[in-house]
């Protein structure tokens, strides 16, 4: 019987939520924050034997800070190897390796499809974004695409402004039309409210469990389409002793995870 | 043939007005001393290119250099959007850019076909979304949807780039321009081999005999190099493995100052239009925060097991 302390905050049980999905031996492209706490909340308890990558360049890192960006100076020294974005995106991931690719965005829809380009027009935009930087071809490339988001109609819209990365685009099929690897596209989206899955059918995501404190009605409220929930909805298994350890006392001692909750990660 | 040079030169002889760029870098060895020299001598209508633009990028744009980029992505990383290019392209300040936008995987591979002189090459990204849709100042030329010659399936081919000029930082070069690197490499070696002539400036001039000491750690070879330039904590507010690390403070302060038209330009006129030079740049870095704080940047020193190359 595992033990659930009841003092964990949202981002980490978040966190926890995508350290599960990871396997031992994955090979897992992370981004900064949530990815990499979650890579590493897996490596320290059931997946020892996963290896994380940087698409700047860098394989194995072995940082003695939190890194704050793909490409962070504390990513260097003891890295088992480090090239760049040819060989971590195009030998690597596009090589057919990666595993695992953490993404978020700004909106993601039912597909798996995420905008990180603009809200509003693409041509009189009301905020322009960022862009794709490796997000596009990790959702199109990644054996298993795990994306973060928050939990609000705006963020989960019935349509995109802009599909900057590709989910199951507009169902079954799509992917395998446009001869995009097989056995790859998203596999879950950790909201702040609940974890969805998508239906191997449908290819639509639904509600597989909901977060400690939240109700199905509430979820889908927060949803811009008329989300399916699963026969077997169940409560998300709260962080475990061993993955709030590994996270508190190695991972982020200072607790740096606390500045999703003002970002609205509550 | 020695080429090494002030620079002010470097630029002035060998960036003009039109040009395509590829600027190196990835918050790692970013060659911020050869962005404000562009900003200083006014240039005007580049196109700039490199994969995970930063700050470097978006004060570019701030400073009414930049026609076109050939973007993939850019933010102040830790600090959120960066603040220049939104202002160009939600309200035309200075003036709206034109952006072509590809992703961290395309680009690479685009400028890796350029530094091999191919004419186009296949990716696996971009299908199934709307970076297909929107074309930019490459119009049909952004890509291609072929059916394979060899299978018949649908492939996707993009362009090959090569960049006028490439502007790359690195730890050291010898005087004729062997440029070593060491740590996160980002698109440089391909960026600036893509590119017709390269500048390079580097924290230290060394010897050839030096370079040759582990050869395998040059990224270009001194005959695609037109400058080369001595120019110690030439990436700050970025940093360079081995020398100095990344400026946080820095970056935030660059964040604060972007948000508005006018403090973006009051920080353009401290930092790059009031300095003559990456030695002023220093002094004023000095002056400003302290020599403490110059010094807490500077990085440990850890030096691994020499290689041999001997037989």
């Amino acid at each position: 019987m595992n033990e659930h302390p009841n003092d964990y905050i949202k981002p980490e049980l978040m966190a926890c939520c995508g350290a599960r999905e990871i396997m031992d031996g994955d090979v897992v492209v992370v981004g900064t924050g949530f990815p990499t706490m979650s890579a590493n909340i897996a490596k320290h308890t059931h997946a020892p034997r996963a290896v994380l990558l940087q698409e700047s360049g860098v394989y194995d890192a072995r940082p003695r800070r939190p890194a704050l960006s793909v490409g962070d100076a504390c990513l260097n020294p003891g890295a088992a190897m480090i090239g760049g974005l040819v060989d971590v995106m195009g030998m690597f991931l596009q090589g057919g390796w990666v595993d695992v690719g953490f993404l978020s965005g700004s909106q993601v829809d039912r597909f798996g499809n995420i905008n990180t380009t603009c809200i509003g027009s693409y041509d009189q935009p009301k905020s322009r974004l960022p862009g794709s930087g490796g997000a596009n071809p990790i959702g199109a490339l990644a054996k298993r695409g795990l994306i973060i988001v928050q939990h609000d109609p705006r963020r989960l819209p019935a349509r995109l402004d802009f599909i900057t990365t590709p989910g199951y685009i507009d169902g079954p099929g799509a992917r395998e039309k446009l001869n995009m690897p097989p056995e790859t596209g998203p596999s879950i989206i950790v909201t702040n409210k609940a974890v969805l899955r998508f239906d191997p059918d449908t290819k639509e995501a639904f509600v597989a469990s909901y977060h400690p404190g939240h109700t199905i009605d509430e979820i889908r409220r927060s949803t811009g389409w008329n989300i399916q929930v699963a026969d077997d909805v169940h409560e998300t298994e709260p962080p475990r002793v061993e993955e709030l350890s590994a996270l508190r006392n190695i991972l982020d001692p200072h607790r740096m995870i606390k500045i999703y909750e003002g970002k609205g990660y509550v | 043939m020695n080429k090494v040079t002030t620079m002010q030169k470097a630029v002035a002889e060998n960036i003009h007005d039109g040009n395509f760029v590829y600027i190196g870098g990835y918050i790692c060895r970013t060659p911020f001393s050869a962005v404000h020299e562009l900003i200083r001598q006014g240039k005007k209508d580049l196109t700039i290119t490199r994969s995970n633009a930063a700050d470097d990028f978006d004060m570019l744009i701030g400073a009414g250099v930049v026609k076109r980029f050939i973007s993939t992505f850019i933010s102040l990383g830790v600090y959120g959007l960066a603040r220049c290019y939104r202002r160009s392209l939600e309200k035309g300040i200075p003036h709206i850019i034109e952006v072509e936008e590809y992703t961290n995987l395309s680009l690479p591979m685009m400028l890796m076909a350029g530094a091999m002189g191919m004419p186009f090459i296949p990716v696996k990204d971009l299908l199934g979304t709307d970076l297909m849709k929107i074309k930019g100042f490459l119009g049909e030329s952004k890509y291609k949807l072929i059916d394979s010659p060899f299978d018949g399936k649908p492939v996707l081919i993009v362009p090959a780039l090569n960049p006028d000029v490439g502007i790359i930082h690195v730890q050291q070069a010898d005087e004729n321009g062997n440029a070593q690197i060491w740590g996160i490499g980002g698109d440089c070696k391909y960026g600036a081999n893509a590119s017709k002539k390269v500048i390079v400036s580097c924290e230290r001039i060394v010897s050839r005999e030096m370079i040759g000491k582990d050869p395998s750690r040059t990224i270009v070879p001194d005959f695609k190099v037109v400058a080369v330039v001595e120019e110690p904590f030439a990436s700050h507010p970025g940093y360079t493995p081995g020398f100095y690390d990344q400026d946080f403070g820095f970056g935030y302060l660059y964040k604060e100052a972007s948000s508005t038209e006018e403090g973006f330009h009051a920080f353009l006129k401290e930092w790059v239009h009031d300095v003559p030079d990456r030695a002023a740049y220093i002094q004023h870095f000095i002056d400003r925060f302290g020599y403490a704080a110059y010094k807490k940047l500077q990085a440990k020193f850890d030096y691994g097991y020499p290689v041999s190359y001997e037989y």
